[in-house]
């Protein structure tokens, strides 16, 4: 860029299986055996620093239940927004708009987005999904500073989850051109016995016209969450 | 939303905004800039595009119609005593905006009548008047304008300010969908607006000015223009590349946006657009919902440091039986932000209004059945 800062601006997006667990984990059968192999969940070397998540005893306890739970709690079944880090590693592609002044992530799954303030460090006005970010520069690093989020966000399909205490730092550094290194910090005093960290690899989709497209998934969860608010003569073709 | 501060009424910012205002109606882009002046109208990007970044609003153009009302035939601005009166109405908006709008609202009048034991007053008609609106919300939910806006419309081609005939088969859609949004008892969430559903306002109603959630922020990097719009969270990513656009296979509610600058003005063209879902007007939902060949093409030009002048030009044969315009200017106003806006997460109207649907139902068939 012609401020000298490493040029982010593109279409970015994780390998792996991280959205299904950040923790490591085998190949298991998915929830709906008529989806076959489409539908069963492939294995993954996990993407935490030193392999486990530091929950405190309670913490781990509902971490179990959200597990049980998983595809029913997802926030994700429900495209719900995504949170901080795990909007970094969907299977998705998210575009970055980097200005000389602020930085715009513009994730494909359910229209997130979230502006890092690069100016004078803002407060969170308040708690939200996605937090509010802060972000400046260390030396070729973006090192986006979140708080203010709402606790309602998931890391993963396995249940992974913090608190409405939740701090996140994350750094984001060109390895080349086309692949950065994502790395964050998870802080919750609330929930985890010291601060850990995840390391992911994102890579620039180089398709001559790769795009971000639309995934506003809203449409594909009403029949989950109001299904049975149907009028039932109507329940067959409730519309688009 | 709107964190308020009164700062803007100084002279000049007021002297400022206006001009470009009263200058936007029935003028070309070059027409405006050179009456509004050009250095500080006219940043750059260190890359040399028009700079256009920052958070703007289209609260200015709160309470201008949409449609022109038919008594000002084509006259597209207001007299100085018609302006007069808009500028009483914003005055009285403020003090509600003021005071947390708690002393103003017509459910805390019947409440204070009650407890002195009064009569009631009359329920108000109108903005505040009927359902949540009438409840003591607090005043920062609500956005209005800042000034008063010269404008007798928002559509200001046609001349007449008013919509070209809808085709016979737009009619037959826009009726469709009014008979489902009318049912008392509706079925399941299609009796209800995209924008009631969370999904998206669409580009038209993401930027027409209503109650609240007025505010967009453009951010620009070599080859492309963003624009971040607060209600729904709905994001464009613009190339200013020249590339075309995708193949009409992939649509969406927000189409396929490519840009370009033609000199100060940074003109989009958005294309493959979902038909019958969304409708060029408040929210996205007024009027006929628009076809697959729906062509928008949107004007941002500067005017000033505050002011861009932005126009919609509508193209929808399908739909419309002429092309029309709808133009008006966005601020950026002093304390102004953005703030997440978690629409379909905190849905529970859906999840309440389809329940008590069901519940009226069956209380109904409960009745007749007991009259049997």
């Amino acid at each position: 860029m012609a401020d000298g800062k490493p040029n982010l601006t593109g279409l970015w997006q994780a390998m792996g299986t991280a959205d299904w667990d950040i923790e490591d984990h085998s190949a298991q059968a998915g929830p709906f055996f008529q989806l076959g192999a489409i539908g069963a969940i492939p294995p993954g070397q996990g993407i935490v620093e030193g392999g486990e998540i530091p929950y405190k005893p309670a913490a781990l306890e509902q971490k179990k239940k959200n597990f049980a739970n998983r595809f029913k709690d997802d926030p994700e079944v429900k495209c719900y927004m995504p949170g901080v880090p795990r909007a970094a590693y969907l299977p998705y592609p998210f575009q970055i708009i980097q200005s000389p002044k602020d930085i715009l992530f513009a994730y494909e799954y359910a229209t997130t987005n979230r502006l890092i303030n690069m100016g004078k460090p803002l407060e969170a006005a308040t708690d939200t999904w996605m937090g509010t970010s802060n972000g400046h520069w260390e030396k070729d690093t973006l090192v986006v500073d979140v708080t203010g989020f709402n606790g309602n966000a998931w890391f993963d399909r396995a249940g992974d989850f913090a608190s409405d205490s939740l701090h996140v730092v994350e750094r984001y550094s060109l390895i080349d051109a086309n692949t950065m290194n994502y790395e964050a910090t998870i802080e919750d005093p609330a929930t985890f016995t010291r601060p850990w960290k995840i390391n992911v690899i994102l890579y620039r989709h180089r398709e001559k016209d790769a795009r971000l497209l639309e995934f506003k998934c809203v449409e594909f969860t009403e029949q989950l969450l109001y299904g049975d608010l149907v009028r039932k003569s109507n329940s067959e073709n409730p519309g688009k | 939303m709107n964190q308020r501060t009164f700062l803007w009424m100084s002279a000049l910012g007021v002297v400022m905004a206006m001009a470009p205002i009263s200058s936007v109606v029935g003028q070309t882009a070059s027409q405006t800039s050179a009456k509004s002046g050009k250095s500080s109208a006219d940043p750059k990007t260190p890359w040399g595009d028009p700079d256009i970044q920052g958070t703007w609003t289209s609260d200015d153009t709160w309470g201008v119609p949409f449609e022109r009302p038919k008594q000002f035939g084509n006259r597209a601005t207001l007299t100085e005593d018609e302006l007069k009166e808009r500028a009483k109405n914003i005055e009285h908006n403020e003090e509600f905006v003021e005071s947390g709008g708690a002393n103003h609202s017509p459910a805390k009048a019947q409440i204070d009548a009650k407890e002195k034991g009064e009569a009631p007053p009359p329920p108000p008609q109108g903005r505040f008047g009927r359902g949540v609106d009438a409840a003591p919300v607090p005043g920062h939910w609500g956005e209005f304008a800042r000034r008063a806006s010269h404008q007798s419309s928002q559509i200001v081609d046609p001349p007449d300010g008013r919509l070209p005939p809808l085709t016979p088969e737009a009619q037959a859609k826009l009726d469709a969908k009014m008979k489902l949004r009318r049912d008392p008892l509706p079925a399941s969430w299609a009796n209800w607006s995209i924008y009631d559903r969370c999904i998206s306002r669409g580009v038209a109603g993401s930027i027409l000015p209503v109650i609240y959630g007025n505010g967009l922020e453009i951010v620009q990097t070599p080859g492309y223009v963003a624009i971040r719009y607060e209600m729904v969270h709905d994001v464009r990513i613009i190339p200013t590349d020249g590339r075309p656009h995708l193949n009409s296979n992939i649509r969406s509610y927000m189409g396929d946006a490519v840009g370009r600058w033609e000199g100060k003005t940074l003109v989009v063209e958005t294309t493959n657009l979902l038909p019958d879902r969304l409708s060029i007007g408040a929210n996205g939902d007024g009027g006929a919902p628009y076809s697959e060949d729906m062509k928008i093409t949107e004007r941002f030009t500067r005017v000033s440091p505050n002011t861009i002048n932005y126009e919609l030009i509508v193209d929808d044969p399908k739909t419309y039986t002429a092309p029309w315009k709808v133009a008006f200017p966005i601020t950026q106003e002093p304390g102004y932000k953005l703030f997440e806006y978690a629409c379909h997460e905190g849905n529970m109207a859906m999840h309440n209004m389809l329940s008590a649907a069901r519940a009226e139902e069956k209380k109904k068939a409960g009745g007749d059945a007991g009259q049997k």
